[in-house]
């Protein structure tokens, strides 16, 4: 099984790096390359969560090398690697497809899907690595890895989102580095242990030291899920073409900030040293506040991509008031909502991509009475927007439901904060998203009408966007076993 | 059984959708036969009382349902009208277009509203509760004018607030609740356990609550229920709303829509406050104020829609103050719980056909304004008497359904002021509520009496559009089976109206009464006829007097409500924009705080350098030049990054030799 692990990291990567090297020039065979890479490594990422899930974790353990008896570098599929393996497995063979279309009148293709690849690779990484150093090893290399991406169109606005991603990027880094060395001196390993891995007996007398090291390396790994105030690389960054956009700044490289957040939370400090004390406070009340934040600031903003960039600030948040809610609900909680939340908000930036990319379209305002146009589109924009509001059965409200009675179950006012955020920040998601979405099917009166040459997506685009409504409707209606699935993993 | 009620209706509206999608009649036999079935399936219903189902896989916990009482009751009751507004629809939507979607969501409607009814636990009851928010939603905005998509607008936020308040309340019970249940069965594996909050669960925990949770919980949800029923001052929606939508969708929002929201006020009222005199106080302030504002709005309306939609704002008032009594009275509140079920059962019934009659005469006149509209029923018998037996009804005269209903409301307001002044205490506010109680009838008689003189007595216009013949057999049925139940139940009172009424008692966790009410007494006729005065005399001095003016010899029915007493225009519209100015602003603010500690600490970083910036635009990566090419590329950001990464080299590498020594 251990090979199997071995070729869900290499594989992206190194034909990535093939893609690099070799240029082709032909788009149809390097498309057809592009997708075979692609589908056989979600089919090695796919089958190390599924052989994990079998055999346990052990089965599939893979032990790079030792740099001292501490720095480890292994990868070792657990439980809820298994979660963000499946979700990045799934939804990134999905984005390639679509990328095809929308990537066409973009130059440097190979620059691009060559990078695309790679990124693949390393968040497979970060979510089977083993233990914090191979962790951060993995999520600095995504920084570097992803910076192509960012700039790709290389003009004035895109060096400069890319080079403020490079600099939040470092500033978090710089943050968790320091939590690494307070790991070296005061836990006897490195590897994630649920539970935490601090030796208490080397703790004693250095509690205050260590929670703030804690707040320090949440905002650290909260830097890549846009908490604030280090969220401003994210809504910069939506100027990237569409496919990035969608696949990494609202599942990929975002969900590994979390995902690196959950592992600190649960697998580093522990939820009981930190339970009750103010750390947990105050990344608690952080997060909430992002939450109300991010919304607050969508729904200011006209530019459909950007309202949406801001979205995922806020939801992000959700998930990181999940974790930082401290207890199995909040961790089944935040999970839930990684899975939901990236469904939901890769269909929503496919959706403005079509819109973008076929008919120019960018402002919410000249959106309006599109259905007619665009009624794929607008059809599964307007089922996502009402699952991310979390109108029930659809995926979002099990998510939030949970969150919100993890985060009221702290039983203190951090923790009602955190729910009551919820809710309000519920509200505005409404006014966000519905004020696009109904918008296309009831324009205002005085809108002019859209004009001729509007036309709905090609089949490649619609494809992945049909694919991901009928996935998350699945989702959504059988919740219960994904829920019990989630739940048995804690 | 109860699956296929609720998931019958939406299941085969996708499948029917496609076929029928673009024609304009098509969808009416589907509509006709789908309620139909569901009405069916509600009279067996009645059967089997009790009767429980489930799907447990479907969203998150599962979903549950129960028939028997009350839910029994409301279920075949939603059918009813669903079946009823069907038959009326082809005529109203000839013509009309997008008919497809207004039937997806029709259908869509009844099964989510089939949900709400026929739910076990609180969890169901919110997930269909808020599918139907947005199903109906559709409906109001249907005619895509302004003034719908306004309206709707309104309807939905409304309704998102309201089911978001009640999600805050759900969170807070069912958390107090797992905690209780996990007590009790010491799971304690750390297992997420999921309460589905069970209405037998919370009646069992409810005790242990403390009171103040209880109270939070509770007005969370009367929010939430209390938007959807038009309850103060969560009204705003309903004037406006009611009145755009068509006329069979009209019916349905004000004849069981709202009894939605009543519904869930009820099971909070009996369940979550089983025996707490304090909620029901609670509960009767907005429910009066609902009674009685509602009666004084439909007085002033000059709409024909608009005054049945403020006149169906104040019916619920009535049987929101029957729900307070019920718990004010405790174990004795039987005759007031009676009361509510008979009423929304009579308020349906009526409004099904008032907005029907409604209906034909838009699709003729097309117009609802009563300065239009006026006259035209002059020739119309049939029109006539069932418009006549729904205002009797709703006004309360004796022999229709209403004035059971009414009487035993009343009878209830009697009841507690007599328990007070049994027990020494002071019965004069519960006194004032009974004579607005009387007063409201009174107003509600006298704008029935004032429409009914406009639409039928008065004189006609002379250009009024009509087509041959003015309403198709089908209309007329169903406005004929309308007419005829109201005094046919009303007669029938104890063979009819009380059995019904003690078959949905157990909802309310009442025994049935302990015997009959004699409904012609006396003593309850007298409550009859002081409604019955004060509303001849509004009727004469501020229907016919005060709003009605001559000009050119016609009488003409004057808008006297002043235009900035408008809750919504003049309260939440202002405070919702103030409020998202302000947030829009904090938000902006505490963003622009947060750029400033990140750049202040990268221009503290280079604080000491003089020289310039090249390029100018790039502050953080570029060189401080006017140096050669040489040294700008040293000094550069990147060449930071690679002096960084030779030392880490030489570090592993270092390290690597050590190893290996």
């Amino acid at each position: 099984m251990k090979i199997l692990t071995i070729l869900a990291l290499l594989v992206p990567i190194l034909s990535g790096i093939a893609l690099l090297i070799a240029r082709p020039q032909n788009r149809t065979k390097r498309n057809h390359y592009v997708m075979l890479t692609v589908c056989v490594s979600a089919v090695f990422v796919l089958g190390t969560a599924l052989a994990s899930a079998l055999n346990g974790p052990e089965a599939a353990y893979l032990h790079v090398a030792d740099l001292s008896d501490k720095l480890v570098i292994a990868f070792r599929p657990d439980g809820v690697s298994l979660v963000f393996g499946c979700i990045i497995g799934v939804l990134w063979p999905v984005t390639t497809v679509y990328a095809f279309s929308y990537m066409e009148h973009e130059s440097r293709e190979n620059m691009f899907f060559g990078f695309f690849l790679i990124t693949f690779g390393v968040v497979a990484g970060i979510a089977y690595s083993a233990n914090f150093f191979t962790l951060y090893l993995c999520y600095e290399f995504m920084t570097l890895v992803t910076l192509p991406l960012v700039m790709h169109e290389m003009d004035g606005k895109a060096r400069a989102a890319g080079k403020k991603y490079v600099l939040y990027s470092m500033t978090g880094a710089a943050l968790v580095f320091i939590c690494l060395m307070y790991f070296l001196r005061y836990a006897d390993t490195l590897a994630f242990t649920y539970g935490g891995i601090l030796n208490m007996d080397k703790v004693k007398g250095h509690e205050k030291e260590l929670m703030t090291v804690f707040v320090l390396g949440f905002f650290g790994f909260g830097v890549k899920a846009a908490i604030f105030p280090f969220h401003r690389w994210l809504p910069a960054a939506s100027v990237a073409p569409t496919p990035v956009t969608a696949l990494l700044h609202a599942v990929a490289v975002v969900k590994s900030g979390a995902f690196a957040v959950m592992r600190l939370v649960y697998f580093g400090f522990g939820c009981e040293f930190l339970r009750g004390t103010w750390a947990q406070y105050v990344v608690l009340a952080a997060s909430a506040f992002t939450v109300m934040f991010g919304s607050a600031m969508s729904l200011r903003m006209p530019h459909l991509k950007r309202r949406l960039a801001y979205s995922t600030v806020s939801n992000l948040s959700y998930i990181l008031v999940a974790f930082a809610s401290m207890s199995p609900v909040g961790l089944a909680g935040g999970l839930l909502h990684m899975v939901f939340h990236a469904v939901i908000k890769i269909s929503l930036f496919f959706c403005a991509g079509a819109m973008l990319h076929h008919n120019k379209l960018e402002y919410v305002y000249d959106m309006e009475g599109l259905s007619k146009k665009m009624p794929v589109t607008c059809g599964v924009f307007l089922i996502a927007s009402l699952a991310l509001m979390g109108v029930p059965p659809l995926g979002g409200f099990l998510s939030k439901w949970t969150i919100g009675t993890a985060a009221a179950g702290n039983m203190h006012w951090a923790g009602y904060l955190g729910a009551a955020s919820l809710i309000v920040s519920a509200i505005l998601t409404t006014l966000y998203m519905l004020s696009a979405a109904v918008r296309f099917y009831f324009p205002l009166k005085d809108a002019p009408a859209q004009p001729e040459h509007i036309h709905e997506a090609d089949r490649l685009m619609t494809g992945p966007l049909v694919f991901l409504m009928v996935l998350l409707l699945a989702l959504s209606l059988c919740s219960a076993p994904l829920s019990a699935w989630i739940g048995g993993l804690v | 059984m109860l699956i296929l009620m609720v998931f019958l209706p939406m299941i085969a509206a996708l499948v029917c959708y496609p076929i029928c999608r673009n024609s304009e009649r098509a969808w009416f036999t589907p509509a006709i036969v789908i309620s139909g079935a569901v009405f069916v399936m509600g009279l067996f219903l009645v059967l089997e009382p009790e009767l429980a189902d489930g799907i447990d896989f479907f969203c998150g916990k599962g979903i549950y349902f129960k028939a028997g009482g009350l839910r029994t009751v409301m279920a075949t009751l939603a059918a009813f009208m669903w079946v009823m507004t069907a038959l009326a629809s082809p005529e109203y939507f000839s013509g009309a277009r997008a008919n497809g979607r207004y039937f997806l969501f029709y259908l869509w409607t009844l099964g989510a509203l089939e949900g709400v009814f026929l739910a076990a636990d609180l969890m169901t009851l919110f997930v269909f509760f808020e599918i139907m928010s947005f199903t109906s939603y559709v409906w109001v905005v249907q005619n895509e004018t302004p003034e719908a998509i306004r309206a709707s607008e309104t309807y939905l936020f409304i309704a998102v607030i309201g089911g978001l308040t009640m999600l805050m309340g759900l969170f807070l019970l069912d958390n107090a609740i797992s905690k209780l249940v996990l007590e009790e069965i010491e799971l304690g594996s750390g297992l997420p356990y999921y309460s589905t909050l069970r209405f037998e669960d919370i009646v069992r925990y409810a005790p242990e609550l403390s009171p103040r949770l209880r109270y939070t919980v509770g007005v969370c949800a009367l929010v939430g229920f209390g938007a959807k029923a038009g309850m103060f001052p969560l009204h705003i929606w309903l004037p406006k709303a009611h009145p755009v939508a068509p006329a069979p969708a009209s019916a349905l929002l004000s004849g069981i829509l709202t009894k939605s929201g009543v519904f869930g006020i009820i099971g909070i009222s009996c369940w979550l406050f089983d025996g707490v005199p304090g909620w029901g106080n609670l509960l009767l302030i907005p429910a009066v104020i609902t009674m009685f504002l509602g009666a004084v709005l439909a007085v002033f309306s000059v709409d024909l829609k608009r005054t049945l939609a403020c006149s169906s704002m104040s019916q619920i008032g009535f049987i929101l103050t029957g729900v307070s009594m019920c718990v004010l009275l405790g174990e004795h509140g039987s005759i007031a719980a009676c009361g509510a079920v008979l009423h929304i059962l009579n308020h349906s019934l009526i409004k099904l056909t008032l907005f029907v009659a409604a209906g034909v005469v838009y699709f003729n006149v097309h117009s609802l304004n009563l300065n239009d509209v006026r006259g035209f029923g002059k020739d119309k018998p049939l029109l006539k008497l069932a418009f006549l037996s729904g205002a009797c009804s709703i006004a309360g005269i004796p022999g229709f359904g209403g004035y059971i209903s009414k009487t035993l409301l009343h009878e209830g307001i009697v009841e507690y002021c007599e328990h007070l002044t049994e027990h020494g205490l002071s019965a004069a506010p519960f006194k004032a509520v009974e004579w607005i109680f009387l007063l409201s009838g009174g107003l509600t008689l006298a704008y029935m009496t004032r429409l009914f003189y406009i639409i039928f007595v008065a004189e006609k216009p002379e250009h009024q559009h009509q087509k041959t013949p003015y309403m198709s057999p089908m209309t007329g049925a169903v406005l004929a089976i309308g007419g005829l139940l109201m005094p046919l139940l009303g007669l029938t009172a104890h063979l009819t109206m009380d059995k019904i009424a003690a078959y949905a008692l157990p909802f309310f966790r009442r025994e049935p009464m302990a015997h009959a009410v004699n409904y012609f007494s006396l003593g309850n006729l007298k409550g009859a006829v002081i409604s019955i005065t004060i509303g001849v005399l509004v009727f004469l001095f501020v229907g016919m007097k005060w709003l009605t003016r001559k000009k050119d010899g016609v009488d003409t029915y004057r808008n006297v409500w002043p235009k900035g007493l408008d809750l919504e225009d003049a309260v939440y519209r202002p405070a919702l924009r103030g409020l998202s100015f302000v947030g829009g602003m904090a938000a902006r603010l505490v963003e622009s705080v947060g750029a400033l500690l990140i750049y202040g600490t990268v221009d503290l970083l280079f604080l000491g350098a003089k020289d310039k910036v090249v390029p100018p635009e790039d502050e953080q990566f570029s060189a401080y030049s006017k140096q050669s090419e040489r040294s700008r590329v040293e000094r550069s950001f990147s060449a930071d990054l690679l002096y960084a990464a030779c030392g880490v080299l030489a570090l592993m590498a270092l390290a690597a030799w050590n190893m290996l020594r």
